[in-house]
């Protein structure tokens, strides 16, 4: 008997009920999760910036404008890179899956350069809780992306590994596999690209 | 993955699960299985362990509250420093009690309850051959055990394991400084890591199990023909999903306060007349953040047990269940309000008098639903042919507990009395009938109807009825007379320089040794538990289709008896059994019971 069931086996036998991808749902539901985290620190800002009296508003970097320019930038190489893989271009899928990954190091280059912003202007970890809430948020919204890179690198590097054999991404069309990871892949960096939209957002309500 | 991928194109065209010839390894089949009744068995063992930890360390601290003047020598060989001189030292009692807590509300009756019987009872009852991701799945228990752990290695550091209270409360456990308490410095770093841990292994499971409840039912089984344990499970993963990622948030600022010297939670500290440099935190914030996970996850632990009973007491009195769908959207109504009335465990924190009304008012709504479901299970049982069968007798102190529990509930919702009550042994007798020892009730009745699905063999049943009865009078004897210790402080090392309480010395005693006896009772099930997996009564076989032998041990009408009595993976050896009724078809039409994958009669008209 076997061991190794493979998902594939499992999901094999569809059901009536089976309108979405079990795992595809499962990120749904994740997604709802890190909602829910990027929801409690966000509102433990608002209530520490309602109750605390010598909070300091500081003006927020405009280098994170940049960022948010980065990454809604990164959504859309990447849903363009989804789609070329849908059209079997591999080559093009490649190289833009490879500009997603660049732009989001960029990101992270950029989020970085607004910490340091912040601390040449005088406003370090500690200094005040205004501060300190903006490094968290962003250090935590930063995890969430190096995780996405980790992803993307591995499924980047199989692509290149193994360009020269011709077969290796059209067997993947017919077995949907890899093209079902990179479309939980795809939605992950959506979801964390709005995420920093949101954030951006708020930030920039709150610190001015 | 890339020789899955190829396996998986290989068995395009195959349907059964035959056809594979994979090497079973002892690593791949005990260690590091994605089978979704391994996991169960990893998680439940694993439990049953931290089970037995935690309860002893309740009793080295009723020791002490107990017979506060006595010194006990064999506790200094086994403690060495923590109980010099054979008297269990104050730091170490507080560790005592906060691990304690930590164990049994996250280790046991989370981990353990939910991790077994999800695992176990969602892909059988659903009917699905395994778990929408049965990797993440076994990253789950992984996660889980890594927790567990991290947790048992601080036991062993020369500071000890946290001592800040479960709760994890700062400013005592905001501050590394060990001067101020021992507990507060790697011990507590490391609860934060285990919970960390904790948190991703729940998480992980809980998507998971509502993934494969939605999406991957089988044919003809529609939402209102699950079974309530199922309902259960997934409401308890919906409640798990959403409200643990607000501790994970709690936690993560918590450190950066510990390790980095920010000030989310702390405000003006001053240690040996030194004022520390922080300004600004507020504790309550903290509070805020944990409770929002802390209250839903007393539902996390107490949904599971009320979907087992369910199904237990409809099946062992051989009724169909009362109230099906009003159970369903009583758990429902319970996971809502669930989410709004975490701050009644913060009455005390000079919370708004008007806000403290409203989550009153919350709180006490609770009561509603969870006397529906008090109701719909004492209406499966009333008149039923109730088999008294280990099973059937936890299920029913189950209720009894649940029932004891929730009036001090509706006491203890109300901040007019909670503020008089707050941090007394009134709430310690309150939640844990209501939650510790109720869980417990439901998780062994779902251990002992479950163990021949998961082993194959039967539990010993005169053992279990001794455990069951043990069980029952001590928990009893144990919290019971905590009522009545009224306006007594809780996590006090000693009262002994209270005049006035010296009146609840006997109390104290005979609590202590009540809980002596029920942890020794606990041994009984242990004994059984893991003779039975070996020793015990083989469930005979009723019928053989193909090699496979087939049987229902209990009658039951849920799918996980379609599967033959081996463990098989992928659960059915040719196709999955097609559902065409619901689950509670008990003693209907002239029949005890009818399988839900028998289909209709002409004629017949389907319960729904």
């Amino acid at each position: 008997m076997s061991v190794t069931l493979s998902e594939q086996d499992i999901l094999k036998e569809k059901t009536e009920y089976t309108g979405v991808h079990p795992q595809k749902f499962a990120l749904w539901i994740a997604m709802a999760s890190m909602t829910m985290f990027f929801a409690a620190l966000t509102s433990a800002l608002l209530v520490k910036k309602g109750d605390y009296r010598s909070w300091e508003n500081f003006r927020l970097p405009t280098v994170f404008l940049f960022s948010t320019i980065t990454v809604i930038s990164l959504s859309v190489c990447i849903h363009a890179a989804l789609i070329s893989y849908r059209k079997a271009k591999f080559v093009q899928f490649r190289w833009l899956m490879f500009f997603s990954f660049l732009l989001g190091c960029l990101f992270l280059a950029l989020q970085l350069t607004g910490w340091n912003v912040m601390v040449h202007g005088g406003m370090t970890l500690t200094e005040n809780l205004s501060g300190s809430f903006l490094y968290v948020i962003t250090a935590a919204h930063g995890v969430h992306i190096i995780a996405g890179l980790v992803v993307m690198l591995v499924f980047l590097i199989h692509a290149v590994r193994n360009r020269k054999d011709p077969i290796y991404e059209l067997r993947d069309i017919i077995n949907p596999k890899r093209q079902l990871n990179l479309e939980l892949l795809v939605s992950y960096w959506h979801y964390v690209d709005a995420v920093w939209v949101y954030l951006y957002v708020f930030f920039w309500l709150n610190y001015r | 993955m890339e020789t899955a991928t190829a396996h998986a194109t290989h068995h395009e065209h195959v349907h059964g699960h035959e056809e594979h010839h994979h090497e079973e390894t002892f690593l791949t089949k005990y260690i590091f299985s994605q089978d979704h009744k391994m996991i169960s068995k990893q998680f439940l063992i694993t439990g049953i362990f931290w089970g037995i930890v935690g309860g002893l360390l309740s009793i080295l601290f009723r020791l002490q509250l107990g017979w506060p003047n006595e010194t006990f020598p064999f506790l200094e060989t086994f403690l060495g420093k923590w109980a010099e001189g054979g008297k269990i030292s104050q730091e170490f009692y507080y560790a005592l009690v906060t691990m304690h807590g930590t164990i049994l509300v996250f280790f046991v009756l989370t981990g353990g309850l939910s991790g077994t019987f999800a695992n176990l009872l969602i892909p059988y009852q659903v009917g699905s051959r395994d778990m929408a991701s049965p990797f993440i799945n076994m990253l789950s228990y992984w996660f889980f055990l890594g927790a567990g752990v991290v947790m048992f290695f601080s036991f062993f550091i020369q500071t000890g394991p946290a001592s800040g209270g479960w709760t994890a409360y700062p400013p005592i456990n905001g501050l590394r400084d060990t001067s101020v308490n021992l507990g507060s410095g790697l011990g507590f770093d490391l609860w934060i890591l285990g919970m960390t841990l904790f948190i991703i292994s729940a998480l992980l499971g809980g998507l998971n199990y509502i993934a494969t409840v939605l999406n991957m039912r089988t044919k003809g089984m529609n939402m209102f023909r699950l079974p309530l344990t199922i309902w259960a499970l997934m409401f308890t993963a919906v409640i798990g999903v959403l409200s643990f990622p607000a501790l994970l948030a709690g936690c993560v600022l918590l450190e950066f306060d510990r390790l980095l010297d920010t000030s989310f939670y702390l405000n003006n500290i001053i240690i040996n007349g030194n004022l520390l440099g922080y300004k600004g935190g507020s504790p309550i914030l903290f509070q805020h953040l944990f409770w929002f996970l802390g209250h839903p996850e007393v539902y996390i632990i107490i949904l599971p047990a009320m979907g087992l009973v369910s199904e237990v007491l409809s099946t062992q009195s051989r009724k169909p269940i009362f109230g099906y769908k009003a159970m369903i959207f009583s758990i429902l109504a319970i996971l809502v309000l669930s989410f709004i009335v975490w701050a009644h465990h913060m009455f005390v924190t000079g919370l708004n008098p008007n806000l403290g009304a409203v989550f009153t008012l919350f709180t006490l709504l609770i009561a509603i639903p969870s006397a529906i479901k008090v109701f719909n299970w004492i209406g499966t049982v009333w008149k039923g042919k109730v088999r008294l069968v280990t099973p059937a007798l936890f299920a029913i102190g189950f209720v009894s507990m649940f029932i004891t529990g929730g009036l001090t509930g509706i006491i203890l919702g109300n901040s007019a009395i909670d503020i008089q009550l707050h941090d007394t042994m009134f709430v310690v007798a309150h939640f844990h009938i209501v939650m510790g020892v109720s869980a417990f009730f439901g998780m062994f009745a779902g251990v002992y109807h479950w163990f021949p699905r998961l082993y194959g063999r039967y539990m010993n049943e005169t053992l279990g009825q001794i455990h069951f009865y043990i069980t029952l009078i001590g928990a009893y004897a144990i919290f019971f007379p905590m009522h009545f210790m009224t306006g007594l402080p809780r996590r006090y090392y000693t009262y002994a320089n209270f005049e006035t309480f010296n009146n609840f010395n006997f109390l104290a005693e005979f609590i202590s040794i009540a809980a002596i006896i029920v942890f020794a009772g606990q041994l009984i099930f242990v004994v059984n538990f893991f003779y039975s997996i070996f020793k015990g009564r083989k469930v005979a076989a009723e019928k053989t289709v193909d090699g496979h032998d087939y049987a229902n041990p209990w009658g039951t009408t849920t799918l996980e008896w379609t599967s033959p009595i081996e463990r098989l993976h992928g659960n059915w050896p040719g196709d999955i059994p097609t559902v065409h009724r619901w689950p509670y078809d008990y003693s209907v039409n002239g029949r005890e019971f009818i399988p839900q994958d028998e289909p209709l009669k002409p004629g017949e008209v389907p319960h729904e």
